[in-house]
C-alpha cells in the first residue's frame, strides 16, 4: 500500500492509469484490472459506463486529460463482466439435457447427420448408423448426457464452420493410421490399432476439456485476447473448434497404440493447453480454411 | 444259522412276547392275533413292515417301529431298556428276525387252519397224487390193467390176474396208463370227441358225436378234441416256459441284489492267486471305500491348512522380525544420539564456567555445536512424522487362507457393462459421493475406494461397441469384475446379457467374483432385480461362480455399499472383517 502510495505520489497516476497505459490492449491488460477489481466482476453490463465515471471521480482523474483511459477501462470491465456471462450460458446448455420431444433439438440432430454425411441419408431416427459418426449407441441422446446440448452445439458448429477439418478427422477416426503406413505394416499392427477413436464422443468429451476451461477461468487469457469487447458463445465455439483441431494433431503425434489411452493424452494435451494459457499473449485461434472463412466472419 | 440264532435269542423274545401273548388272550378273538409288537401293538407277521426284528438287548420290535426310531450316530436305543444296538451298513434290514417267533408265529397259523377242516382238504390233495390199489386199500397202485381198467399194485396184479385167461390182460406201469374216454353228459354212450368253437359255447364247449350232429350244438363249428387239447397243451408249455424265464429273471434280479448288497458292505472273499492257491481274502465294500474317500479328502483338507497355518504364521514371523530389528535400530539411534545430545550439553556446561577469554574462544566451536544439533533435531523430527508408534499388527485373510498384514488389502475390481449403464457415475459416487452426469468414457477410468480395511482399484472401461473387444486387456490379475446393466433399458437387456455370456466364458475371468449391479433402480418402471435375475437367467448363466446381483442406484448411491460390503465378504474370510 505504502508502495502504491509512493508510486502515485512519483508518476501522478493511479494505479488504474499505470495498468491501462502501461500494459497492451488484451489478457494482459484486463487480467490485471480483473484482479484490481475484484468487486465489480457482477456488475450488470448496462451499468459498466456509469461505474466507469464513479471510479474517475472517485479516483479524481480529469476525463478530459485521460481520453484513453476512459476508453480502455470500459472495454476491459465489458470483457470481464463478458466472461461471466458467457460461463452463466455456457452452464445454462450444458444443464439442459437433449429433449427428444423437442423438434429444435432434433433439427439440430439431423443437421449434424447432414454435414457430417451429406451422401448418406439416415435410415431412422434410432439408427445404427449413428455409431458411424462416432456415437456410442444407436440412439445419441445417451451420449449428450454429461454436457447436455452444449455438446450438440458446439459438434454442429464445428461440423458447420469447419467442415473440412471435422470431415479430416470423421475419415481420420474411421481409418486410423491407414494413411500413415502401407499395407503389410499395417496389417502386423496389433489389430487393436484398428479401432480408432470415435468422432462424436470425442467431441463431447474435448467439449467438457473446454468447458473445465472456461470454468477454471484458463480460458481468460485466449477471451480477452480475441474478443475486443463481451466474450460470447461464439468465441467459445470458435476455440472448441481449435481445441477440436488441435487435439487431433497432438493424437497423431502421440501416436497411441489404442483407444484405450485416450485418458492418458487427454490429460498431457489439456496440461499442454493450460501451459500455453499463462502466457498472457495467447490466443487459442483456429485455423480455419479458406473455404469455411467466410462463415466464421459473418 | 436260523435255529442258531433263535437258539440264542430265544430267552429275549419269550421276554418280549410275554405281554404280548397275554393280551392276546385277553382279547379272545381271532386266534392268530397273539403276537403284538411292543411299540405299536400291531401284529407281527412273517414278512413285510411288520416282521419281529432282534435287538442286541434282547428286545423284539417291529421292522416298521425300529425304522422310526431316533439315529445316535450309527446306532439305535432299545425302546424298553435304552441299550445301545449298533447298525451296520444297511441300517435296520441288517438285523437279526427273531426265527423263533417266526417260528412260533408260523405254527399259530396253522394251528388255527387246521381246526377250520383242513384236514379234507389235506386228504384230497394226497389222493390226487398217490392212487391207491383197487384190490387193498393199503397197497399202493403201481400198474394199470387195460383190459380190467383197475389199478393194481405189484403184488395184487400177480395176485388177481395168476389165471391163464387173466394173465394175458395188457398191465401198462400207471405212467403209461391211457387216457380214459370221458363220456358225454347227455349221451352216456359216446365218448367226447369234439370242442364246440362257437363263442357262445365256451362255458361247455365239449360234445360227443351226437352232440355235434343232432343235439344242442347241431351246425355249430367244431375241432377234434384231441387237436385241441394239444393245443392248447402247447400253449401252457409255452405259458411255462415264458414263466420259467420270468422267474430266471427275478432270481437273477434278486441274485443281483444280493451281490451289490455285498459290493455295498464288502467282506472275505476266496481269492486264488497265482500259484493256484486259494485263500480268503478281505474285499473292502463300496461303503468303505466312500468312507475312505471322505477320509482322505479332509486328511488332505487339514494338511493344507496345516500348511497354509505354517506359512501364515511364518509371514507374520517375518513381518515382526522385520519390525523388531527396525525399531531396535531405531532404538539404537535415539541412545546415540542421546548421548550425543548430552556430550554435547556438558560440554556448554563446562564452557560457561571457564573465564571470559576461553568462552569467547570456544564461541566458533559452540556455534558449531549448535548447529548439529540442529540438524539432528531436524532429522528427529522429519523422522517421528513417519515412524508410526502404533504396536498394533493388522491381519487380514484372503479367501484363500493368505495373511495379509497391513492396514489396507488391495482388491483388483474391474467394472464392465454397455454404454450407459453408470459405470462412470458409479464410480465417482463410490469415490467422491458426489453424483454427476459424466461424459462417455473414451478408453478407461481408474480410481482407487477406500472401503472398511479393503483398498479397490477400480478400473472403470468405456462401454462402447468398438471398445468391448478391448476389455480383455483389463481382465487380468482381476479379483473382481463388477457388471453395470442399467434397469430401465429394457430393449437393450439381451444386449448386455450377451456380453456378459461372452465375459463368463474368458479363461482369465474363471476364479474372479461377479457383481452385477442392476443400476437406476430410482428410476420408475425400472426391472426390477428379481425380474432382472429371470430374464438374463443369471442362476443358469453364473452356475458355478460365486456372484450377487445388487439393485442400486448411482444417484443416491443406494446399494453401492452393499455391493462392496458383498465383494468384500468374498474376498475375506468370514468373520476377519468384523475384527479388523
Amino acid at each position: 500500500r505504502g508502495l502504491k502510495f509512493v508510486a502515485r505520489k512519483f508518476t501522478g497516476r493511479c494505479e488504474l492509469q499505470r495498468i491501462c497505459y502501461n500494459n497492451k490492449h488484451g489478457a494482459r491488460r484486463t487480467l490485471k484490472i480483473g484482479r484490481r477489481l475484484l468487486h465489480l466482476h457482477s456488475i450488470h453490463p448496462d451499468k459498466v459506463e456509469k461505474t466507469i465515471d464513479d471510479i474517475m471521480a472517485l479516483k479524481k482523474i480529469n476525463p478530459d486529460t485521460n481520453p484513453q483511459l476512459s476508453i480502455s477501462l470500459q472495454a476491459s470491465l465489458f470483457q470481464i463482466v463478458g466472461y461471466r456471462n458467457l460461463v452463466a450460458e455456457v452452464e445454462k446448455l450444458r444443464k439442459e439435457p437433449y429433449d427428444c420431444e423437442n423438434s429444435e433439438h432434433e433439427d439440430m440432430l439431423m443437421k449434424l447427420w447432414k454435414e457430417l454425411r451429406p451422401d448418406t441419408p439416415l435410415s431412422g431416427r434410432i439408427s445404427k448408423q449413428w455409431c458411424e459418426i462416432g456415437f456410442q449407441g444407436s440412439d445419441p441422446k445417451t451420449d449428450f448426457r454429461g454436457m447436455g446440448l452444449l455438446g450438440l452445439h458446439n459438434l454442429l458448429y464445428f461440423a458447420e464452420h469447419d467442415k473440412a477439418t471435422a470431415l479430416q478427422m470423421l475419415h481420420d477416426s474411421l481409418q486410423p493410421k491407414h494413411k500413415y503406413m502401407n499395407k503389410s505394416e499395417w496389417e502386423q499392427k496389433n489389430i487393436d490399432k484398428a479401432i480408432g477413436y470415435s468422432f462424436a464422443i470425442v467431441g463431447i468429451n474435448i467439449t467438457d476439456l473446454a468447458y473445465s476451461l472456461l470454468v477454471s477461468g484458463a480460458l481468460k487469457t485466449h477471451l480477452y485476447n480475441v474478443a475486443p469487447e463481451m466474450p460470447s458463445l461464439l468465441h467459445f465455439q470458435q476455440t472448441f473448434c481449435y481445441l477440436m483441431q488441435e487435439f487431433h494433431r497432438f493424437w497423431i503425434e502421440e501416436d497411441p497404440s489404442d483407444i484405450m489411452e485416450f485418458n492418458r493424452v487427454r490429460s498431457k494435451f489439456h496440461r499442454r493447453i493450460l501451459r500455453q494459457l499463462k502466457n498472457p499473449d495467447m490466443a487459442l485461434c483456429p485455423h480455419f480454411s479458406a473455404s469455411d472463412l467466410h462463415l466464421v466472419n459473418l | 444259522m436260523a435255529a442258531a440264532a433263535a437258539g440264542i435269542n430265544k430267552q429275549g423274545a419269550v421276554a418280549t412276547m410275554e405281554p404280548c401273548v397275554r393280551h392276546g388272550r385277553g382279547a379272545n378273538g381271532s386266534t392268530v392275533k397273539v403276537l403284538e409288537c411292543g411299540v405299536c401293538e400291531d401284529v407281527f407277521s412273517l414278512q413285510g413292515d411288520k416282521v419281529p426284528r432282534l435287538l442286541l438287548c434282547g428286545h423284539t420290535v417291529c421292522h416298521d417301529c425300529l425304522t422310526r426310531l431316533p439315529l445316535h450316530g450309527r446306532a439305535v436305543r432299545c425302546p424298553f431298556d435304552r441299550q445301545v444296538t449298533e447298525l451296520g451298513d444297511s441300517g435296520v434290514w441288517g438285523l437279526k428276525k427273531n426265527f423263533a417267533l417266526l417260528e412260533l408265529l408260523e405254527r399259530l397259523q396253522n394251528g388255527a387252519t387246521n381246526q377250520s377242516g383242513m384236514a379234507e382238504d389235506a386228504l384230497k390233495g394226497m389222493g390226487e397224487c398217490i392212487i391207491r390199489c383197487d384190490e387193498d386199500e393199503s397197497h399202493t397202485a403201481s400198474m394199470y390193467c387195460t383190459v380190467c381198467a383197475t389199478h393194481l399194485c405189484a403184488e395184487c396184479s400177480q395176485l388177481t390176474h395168476s389165471t391163464r385167461t387173466l394173465a394175458k390182460h395188457r398191465r401198462v406201469p400207471l405212467a403209461d396208463k391211457p387216457h380214459e374216454k370221458t363220456l358225454c353228459p347227455q349221451h352216456q354212450v359216446h365218448a367226447i370227441e369234439f370242442v364246440c368253437l362257437e363263442e357262445a359255447c365256451q362255458s361247455g364247449p365239449l360234445m360227443c358225436c351226437v352232440c355235434k350232429e343232432y343235439g344242442k350244438h347241431q351246425g355249430h363249428k367244431h375241432a377234434v378234441l384231441e387237436t385241441e387239447a394239444n393245443q392248447i397243451r402247447a400253449s401252457i408249455l409255452d405259458m411255462a416256459h415264458c414263466i420259467r424265464t420270468f422267474t430266471e429273471e427275478v432270481s437273477e434280479y434278486s441274485r443281483k441284489l444280493v451281490g451289490i448288497v455285498q459290493q455295498i458292505e464288502g467282506g472275505e472273499q476266496i481269492v486264488e492267486d497265482g500259484v493256484g492257491m486259494a485263500h480268503t481274502e478281505h474285499v473292502p465294500g463300496t461303503a468303505e471305500s466312500a468312507r475312505s474317500c471322505v477320509r482322505a479328502y479332509f486328511a488332505d483338507l487339514h494338511e493344507t491348512l496345516c500348511r497354509q497355518e505354517e506359512m501364515a504364521l511364518s509371514v507374520v514371523d517375518a513381518h515382526v522380525r522385520e519390525r523388531l530389528i527396525w525399531l531396535r535400530q531405531q532404538q539404537e539411534d535415539m541412545t546415540i544420539l542421546l548421548s550425543q545430545v548430552s556430550t554435547a550439553c556438558l560440554h556448554c556446561e563446562k564452557t560457561l564456567q571457564q573465564d571470559d577469554c576461553r568462552v569467547v574462544l570456544a564461541k566458533q566451536e559452540i556455534n558449531c555445536l549448535l548447529e548439529t544439533l540442529q540438524k539432528q533435531q531436524h532429522q528427529f523430527t522429519e523422522l517421528a512424522d513417519h515412524i508410526q508408534l502404533d504396536a498394533g499388527i493388522p491381519v487380514t485373510f484372503t479367501k484363500d487362507n493368505r495373511v495379509h498384514i497391513g492396514p489396507k488389502m488391495e482388491i483388483r475390481v474391474v467394472t464392465l457393462g454397455l454404454d450407459g449403464a453408470g459405470k462412470t457415475t458409479i464410480l465417482f459416487k463410490l469415490k467422491q459421493d458426489e453424483f454427476m452426469q459424466p461424459i462417455p468414457t473414451i478408453g478407461f477410468n481408474v480410481e482407487t475406494v477406500e472401503y472398511k480395511n479393503l483398498k479397490f482399484t477400480i478400473w472403470d472401461v468405456g462401454g462402447k461397441h468398438k471398445l468391448r473387444p478391448l476389455w480383455k486387456h483389463y481382465y487380468l490379475n482381476t479379483q473382481a469384475v463388477v457388471f453395470v446393466i442399467d434397469s430401465c433399458h429394457r430393449d437393450r437387456l439381451m444386449e448386455a446379457h450377451s456380453e456378459l455370456a461372452k465375459l463368463l466364458t474368458e479363461k482369465e475371468l474363471r476364479d474372479a467374483l461377479l457383481l452385477i449391479f442392476a443400476n437406476k433402480q430410482d428410476v420408475p418402471g425400472a426391472v426390477s432385480v428379481e425380474e432382472m435375475t429371470e430374464l438374463l437367467s443369471l442362476h443358469k448363466l453364473c452356475c458355478g461362480r460365486s456372484w450377487h446381483i445388487q439393485g442400486c442406484d448411482a444417484r443416491s448411491g443406494m446399494g453401492l455399499h452393499e455391493g462392496l460390503d458383498w465383494l468384500s465378504r468374498q474376498l475375506v474370510a468370514a468373520g476377519v472383517l468384523d475384527v479388523a
